[in-house]
């Protein structure tokens, strides 16, 4: 299996204060990989790390094979970075913002105008080529500065939290075009806040909190190794369900009640069979499937996290 | 790379009306204002109020040859309105009024040890007074000369004794080394040439600072960009918007104002160090101010406070000794002498090389700061 990242126990710390503490993953070539976790998780640092922004204080990185510490050059020729700040020049035309950006990624003349051409498409802004970046709205500058990273075809593109603030429709053109991507076989590290975005993209991901990864692997292991698996029902009257004792305490939850078990099956047998018992009416009885965003929340903890 | 960066720069500073309005709209404007108000000064008559009591023809051959001589505007007023023009000089809206006593005539036909007089009432805060004390005396003097004039005449001396007799013993011969026509357009022009070639300095600090601050900085260094190349790109950028701007602007005030550039191959190895100076400075601040407003303050210091010890504004010789000398340490100071040297005293290349090499120093010395600091500025830029 070849991998387009390899990252072993990598440390860094700003100012006595530590942003990774010996963070490993591995990011199979050709996937999608999320990275998750709460604010100052060490997410950023990685991302910057993997970028070429900054040196680990220890551990080991590579791209494609390629160590950080001594092929950086080589290494910023297969990697594309999508910061989460939006950083293209206002004043300047989308298509002056690409011509700079792909110069500056060493690409030049006919190829460099074929490539604005196609990345433009790709981000469904072509016929928005020759306006100032700063007519644009929110969603139409995070696909610029998406299109910014992809003019020299790098191998790995690394996105750090892409759809922050934006529109559904340029939301679900940014995963159209990851989807793209990745059917061309380029890996893409995907960093964001939203669940649902690496349930419908990720092959694999990474959850990190402290500067460590506290959960990794595909998302079905994950779920299976964390996720808890639940039994929700919800009664018309919209009463309390009777209680099963051997299933421990129910919770309620959007309008009804969640049992959460390790043998879902029974429960909702058993669930089914108290209902028909007291002639009670049931509105809605189901497994429920754990969700990403319960795994988060029970990994990482709900305490905010602020800075 | 060095050129892609620097094309960016341009395009963006075509964009930003600001950046004409501060590089040579500003200029221009005061060198318009300026040139016209320096240039006009002395060509505008002075106003001399008097009030002839003795409405005498002697009294009128003694305006008239104030007229001539210090070309002053003739305007009478009423004996009655003494009181009124007085109460006028001590509330400071009349600088002088003479007055002509009534018996003047007699007095001065009288001859003898007699003394005619006339009465100068004046604003002591007025500039202008001296200059009229000045022509009266001029005049007093004329008439000193007439009358020993006459008592030779009397005394039966011939014309051409009397003309050995009243000649001055000492002869001024007056012999300009200047070898271009000199006028203040000829300060005005190169002085605020050289001034706003610092305002470059504002755009420099914003665009490093903005760059920074947004993470534009940090994402180039993503890219196959050298952080040298980021510095060299911006720089070069400048530089060529400060030789555009030395430009236009000399081009205009010769255009306009008919202002003598002299050599041109001294002015453009001029221009090219001057801009080199004041982006070298430019560099190093954007490299070492914390933020935007730290480096606007710094380049108000170092453009109106050059600007003044400079002498860009007026002649150094008006400044007292002490400031001539702090004035050494100021780059404004250098490329405004050699301005005037090329311009007013026809040098070449030969004869501005030690300024040239005092703004070269300069240049070398901010470009080492801005390339010792320049990894602080780029460790802070990929940090925040």
């Amino acid at each position: 299996m070849s991998y387009a990242i390899e990252v072993e126990q990598l440390t860094k710390s700003y100012e006595n204060k530590a942003a990774l503490r010996g963070i490993g993953f591995k990011v199979e070539a050709g996937s999608c990989f999320g990275l998750l976790g709460p604010n100052g998780a060490g997410k950023s640092t990685t991302m910057k790390i993997l970028s070429g922004l900054l040196e680990p204080d220890q551990g080991k990185a590579r791209i494609f094979g390629n160590d950080l510490g001594t092929a950086a050059n080589e290494v910023r020729k297969q990697v594309g970075y999508v910061p989460q700040s939006i950083t293209l020049y206002e004043k300047l035309s989308a298509a002056d913002n690409l011509v700079f950006f792909g110069e500056m990624y060493g690409v030049k003349g006919k190829e460099l105008k074929r490539r604005i051409d196609e990345v433009l498409e790709q981000v469904g802004l072509a016929d928005r080529a020759k306006d100032a970046v700063e007519k644009f709205s929110g969603g139409m500058k995070r696909r610029v500065n998406i299109a910014a990273a992809l003019l020299h075809r790098p191998k790995l593109i690394i996105m750090d939290e892409p759809t922050v603030g934006i529109d559904p429709q340029s939301r679900n053109h940014i995963f159209e075009m990851i989807r793209s991507l990745q059917q061309s076989g380029v890996t893409v590290l995907y960093s964001t806040h939203y669940m649902e975005e690496v349930e419908s993209m990720c092959d694999s991901l990474a959850i990190v909190d402290n500067g460590q990864v506290i959960a990794g692997g595909t998302l079905g292991e994950v779920m299976d190794r964390f996720g808890t698996q639940a039994v929700y029902l919800e009664l018309q009257d919209g009463k309390a369900p009777p209680a099963l004792a051997e299933y421990g305490k129910a919770e309620a939850k959007d309008g009804g009640w969640i049992l959460e078990t390790a043998t879902p099956l029974d429960a909702l047998a058993d669930w089914a069979e108290v209902c028909k018992e007291r002639s009670l009416k049931v509105k809605r009885l189901e497994m429920v499937r754990p969700s990403l965003e319960h795994v988060f929340l029970t990994l990482t903890g709900t305490t905010l996290r602020d800075n | 790379m060095i050129f892609s960066i620097a094309t960016k720069e341009w395009k963006l500073l075509l964009k930003e009306k600001g950046t004409f309005f501060w590089l040579l709209l500003m200029p221009v404007m005061f060198i318009v204002l300026f040139g016209t108000v320096l240039g006009q000064l002395g060509s505008t008559p002075q106003t001399l109020t008097y009030i002839d009591m003795d409405r005498s023809s002697a009294s009128e051959a003694l305006l008239a040859s104030l007229e001539a001589k210090g070309g002053y505007k003739l305007e009478a007023k009423d004996a009655g309105t003494l009181d009124d023009e007085l109460s006028r000089i001590r509330e400071g809206k009349l600088s002088s009024l003479l007055v002509i006593p009534k018996g003047f005539d007699g007095a001065l036909a009288e001859g003898g040890n007699s003394q005619a007089s006339v009465v100068l009432y004046s604003d002591a805060a007025s500039d202008t007074v001296a200059g009229l004390r000045t022509t009266l005396e001029n005049v007093a003097s004329d008439y000193r000369e007439q009358r020993i004039d006459d008592a030779l005449k009397s005394a039966g001396a011939n014309e051409e004794s009397r003309k050995q007799a009243l000649q001055s013993p000492l002869r001024i011969e007056d012999k300009p080394q200047n070898s271009t026509e000199s006028n203040t357009v000829t300060q005005v022009v190169p002085g605020y040439t050289v001034m706003f070639v610092f305002f470059v300095m504002i755009s420099m600090i914003r665009r490093f600072v903005t760059d920074k601050t947004t993470g534009m900085t940090a994402r180039l260094r993503t890219t196959r960009m050298s952080p040298l190349n980021y510095l060299l790109g911006m720089w070069l950028a400048y530089l060529g918007v400060a030789l555009v701007q030395c430009t236009v602007l000399l081009a205009f005030g010769h255009y306009a104002y008919d202002v003598q550039l002299g050599d041109l191959s001294a002015i453009a190895a001029l221009v090219f160090m001057l801009a080199l100076c004041g982006t070298g400075i430019g560099l190093a601040l954007s490299m070492v101010v914390r933020g935007e407003n730290q480096g606007m303050a710094f380049v108000q210091l170092i453009t109106m406070g050059g600007a003044v010890l400079g002498g860009l504004w007026f002649p150094l010789e008006y400044m007292p000794k002490a400031m001539q000398t702090v004035s050494h340490f100021i780059p404004q100071y250098w490329a405004q002498k050699a301005f005037q040297d090329i311009m007013v005293r026809g040098d070449h290349l030969s004869g501005i090389l030690p300024s040239l090499a005092v703004l070269a120093a300069f240049a070398v010395a901010c470009i080492a700061i801005a390339l010792l600091r320049f990894r602080g500025f780029m460790k802070s830029a990929l940090s925040g």
